[in-house]
């Protein structure tokens, strides 16, 4: 029976559209925004950027995962007094100095989640870049560096003594790694937005009599929630799916290992599906649950980190953000787009999805169960 | 609020009727806060017996069918359905619901729309097309078999939404007033199949004429409670009162008249009604002949005539202190 709920379900919002809309074409839009945005290389004058204390590991990470466009140069300094140095001498445009000396309990959380996690440096920007450019540079590069940190992979940062100064052009031709962190984010967050659509169903259900008429079938109400449930979970998947395929195959981002890909957009879907479904279920009507939608995605999305990275937030935000299941799916997806690692290291966020899943879906089921049961 | 009258009610304390009885009731009780919906509601329908519940909107005909289909837990108060407990799966599996909004997808047709709910019962393959063509030919929707509902008329997204309640063959069919904004044809066309149906049948309404025509027995209900029971020409002998004589003439000669037919002796009371004169009286055909010729003994120019029966109408009036319609 719950399967023939879900069916029911697609068909309808296939049939009045919402699905073509909320699961295809808006996240085609979205990919193709996206896409345009990121993918093509921009121009820019040749600037350096200086890193001080990060290990070359780290730098060829953030290298990848940065929002700079081709022309711009990172190039690791052996301390943060050169560093320093550089950027008032205007050898430099501007300067991140990386900071291992402060812990922070983000860094700790995943660890204690995620044991192959490693504890990461904090790290500081300099700011004092001799242009406006530079410094909108050198905030970039601590961004990417910030999001490499976020997925807590990265070994520490070595003894910034024992770094070799090593000069690299950086910014690889088409700009894909920037595509690579804001596809799958975008997608995490168009699977809470479409979850909690999908509950406007029942709403509108229950305004139109057919909720009655379920409730009068010989159905116990569990399966009639299910049955909404594995429509929404569904079509978020179709979302996250649209998404990846589009961004992969028409704009050439790289969202890293497949299997893991795939695990991480079962594991947010759920989750993102659950809290959407469980958020959504306090409204008392379609229009409601539309508000809430849209604000608790917006929320989330921020503090999630899914459109700035997490790593270059405040602390308290940071830790805020593993919190969040879209929080933990950035964690993931940083480790498969960014730093290129297998499908295993996703295992942990994984989990962490899953438990959301199974916490936001069980209180989402008893909430939407009250709505239908006599 | 009057006292129940009329012997066919049954209380809680009834004991439960024989087996053959579909739906079986007593001491329905319902409160949604400090509002008494329903309260000490008890009767019985049997097997191919078609139960009208009249009563005007709000008096608590809903949250009766509501109770009985298993939408809402009563209070108090017991429910037994072809044996099964009221609003267990197996009670549900027997019921055919057809509540009073249409309830039924506008996006997908009316094959579509009576596919799923037909699974829902357990329905499938071809015994669940077959069904789904069996019920569009009884309602007449065959040829819109394949339309989606939204573009259906008024009367016809009625007679879909019958068919939804009517596909899996019920036992017991609840018709949450069916008729409500429906065109007389279609109108004719659902009490047409309601009456060919062979089921028991629970018909809300609050249009008498309906309840008059299809039902077997009538209960009426106000205010929550069932105020009396029993088959429509049984609760206008016991309830109605007499007929009426309605005499129309010139205006000065109303009281000579009035005072002639005070003397009839089938005439129990003559009252002067505005311009025209209302007779009181057991059987007002019988009586009509006997006054026309007072009339004309007198010269007296009878410019209209009209003998009234009581109906239901009047039976609710008497019965309430209020109009069916209120």
């Amino acid at each position: 029976m719950i399967g023939v709920i879900a069916r029911n379900e697609l068909r309808r919002r296939l049939r009045d559209r919402s699905i073509l809309i909320g699961c295809v074409a808006a996240p085609l839009l979205m990919s193709a925004v996206l896409g345009l945005s990121f993918a093509g290389s921009s121009a820019a004058a040749a600037l350096t950027i200086g890193v001080s204390g990060a290990s070359h590991q780290l730098l060829t990470s953030a290298e990848r995962a940065s929002v700079l466009p081709a022309g711009v140069r990172v190039v690791a300094m052996p301390s943060e007094q050169a560093l320093e140095h550089g950027v008032q001498s205007g050898e430099l445009a501007g300067g991140v100095a990386l900071l291992p000396r402060q812990i922070r309990l983000h860094s700790l959380l995943v660890t204690v989640v995620d044991p192959g996690a490693t504890t990461t440096p904090g790290f500081d920007v300099v700011t004092r870049g001799t242009s406006q450019m530079g410094q909108e540079y050198a905030e970039s590069m601590a961004a990417g560096l910030a999001s490499v940190l976020y997925a807590g992979r990265v070994p520490r940062a070595s003894d910034p003594g024992t770094v070799a100064l090593t000069t690299r052009t950086v910014g690889k031709p088409g700009g894909k790694v920037d595509l690579n962190f804001f596809a799958p984010n975008i997608a995490v967050v168009f699977l809470f937005i479409g979850s909690g659509l999908g509950m406007r169903s029942l709403f509108m259900e229950r305004s139109a009599g057919t909720l009655a008429r379920l409730t009068a079938a010989p159905l116990r109400p569990v399966q009639i929630v299910l049955g909404k449930l594995l429509a929404i979970f569904v079509t978020g998947l179709v979302t996250i799916f649209v998404i990846w395929a589009v961004t992969t195959y028409a704009f050439g981002a790289d969202w890293g290992d497949p299997l893991g890909v795939l695990l991480l957009a079962l594991g947010a879907t759920a989750a993102m599906c659950g809290l959407g479904v469980f958020l959504t279920s306090w409204a008392k009507n379609e229009q409601q649950a539309f508000g809430i939608t849209l604000l608790v995605g917006l929320a989330l999305a921020l503090l999630g980190g899914n459109l700035l990275p997490s790593g270059s937030l405040p602390d308290a935000f940071q830790v805020l953000a593993l919190g969040t299941p879209n929080g933990w799916a950035l964690v993931g997806f940083g480790r498969l787009d960014q730093l290129g690692e297998p499908a295993r290291s996703v295992l942990g966020p994984f989990v962490v999805l899953l438990v959301f899943a199974a916490v936001a879906g069980g209180l989402a089921l008893t909430r939407v169960r009250r709505m239908v049961e006599p | 609020m009057p006292e129940p009258v009329g012997g066919g009610v049954i209380t809680a304390t009834t004991p439960r009727p024989d087996e053959c009885a579909t739906l079986w009731c007593a001491g329905l009780r319902k409160c949604y806060g400090e509002r008494l919906a329903v309260d000490d509601v008890s009767f019985s329908i049997g097997a191919r017996e078609c139960y009208g519940l009249l009563g005007p909107n709000g008096a608590g005909k809903t949250t009766t069918i509501s109770m009985l289909c298993g939408l809402t837990p009563p209070d108090e108060g017991q429910i037994s359905i072809d044996g099964h407990e009221g609003g267990s799966l197996e009670a549900k599996q027997v019921v055919g619901y057809v509540p009073q909004d249409l309830a039924l997808y506008p996006d997908l047709s009316a094959t579509e729309n009576l596919t799923f709910f037909g699974q829902l019962y357990g329905l499938t393959g071809k015994v669940l097309e077959g069904r789904i063509h069996e019920t569009l030919e009884l309602v007449g929707l065959a040829e819109r078999r394949k339309d989606r509902i939204g573009t259906y008329s008024g009367g016809m997204k009625r007679r879909a939404n019958m068919a939804a309640g009517l596909l899996h063959r019920p036992k017991l069919l609840v018709l949450d007033e069916p008729t409500v904004g429906v065109d007389p044809q279609s109108r004719n066309a659902i009490l047409e199949t309601v009456g060919a149906l062979g089921v028991a049948v629970l018909y809300t309404t609050h249009y008498m004429e309906e309840a008059s025509k299809l039902c077997d027995r009538i209960g009426i209900i106000d205010d929550g409670r069932l105020v009396a029971e029993g088959t429509a020409a049984g609760l206008i002998s016991a309830h109605g009162g007499r007929d009426k004589v309605h005499l129309d003439c010139d205006a000065s000669r109303l009281d000579e008249l009035a005072d002639a037919c005070r003397r009839l002796d089938n005439v129990h009371d003559v009252r002067e009604v505005g311009e025209h004169l209302e007779l009181t009286t057991d059987h007002g055909p019988a009586v009509l002949p006997t006054v026309v010729a007072v009339a004309a003994a007198r010269n007296v120019e009878l410019t209209g005539v009209e003998v009234r029966s009581p109906n239901l109408e009047d039976v609710f009036l008497r019965l309430t202190g209020k109009e069916l319609r209120d």
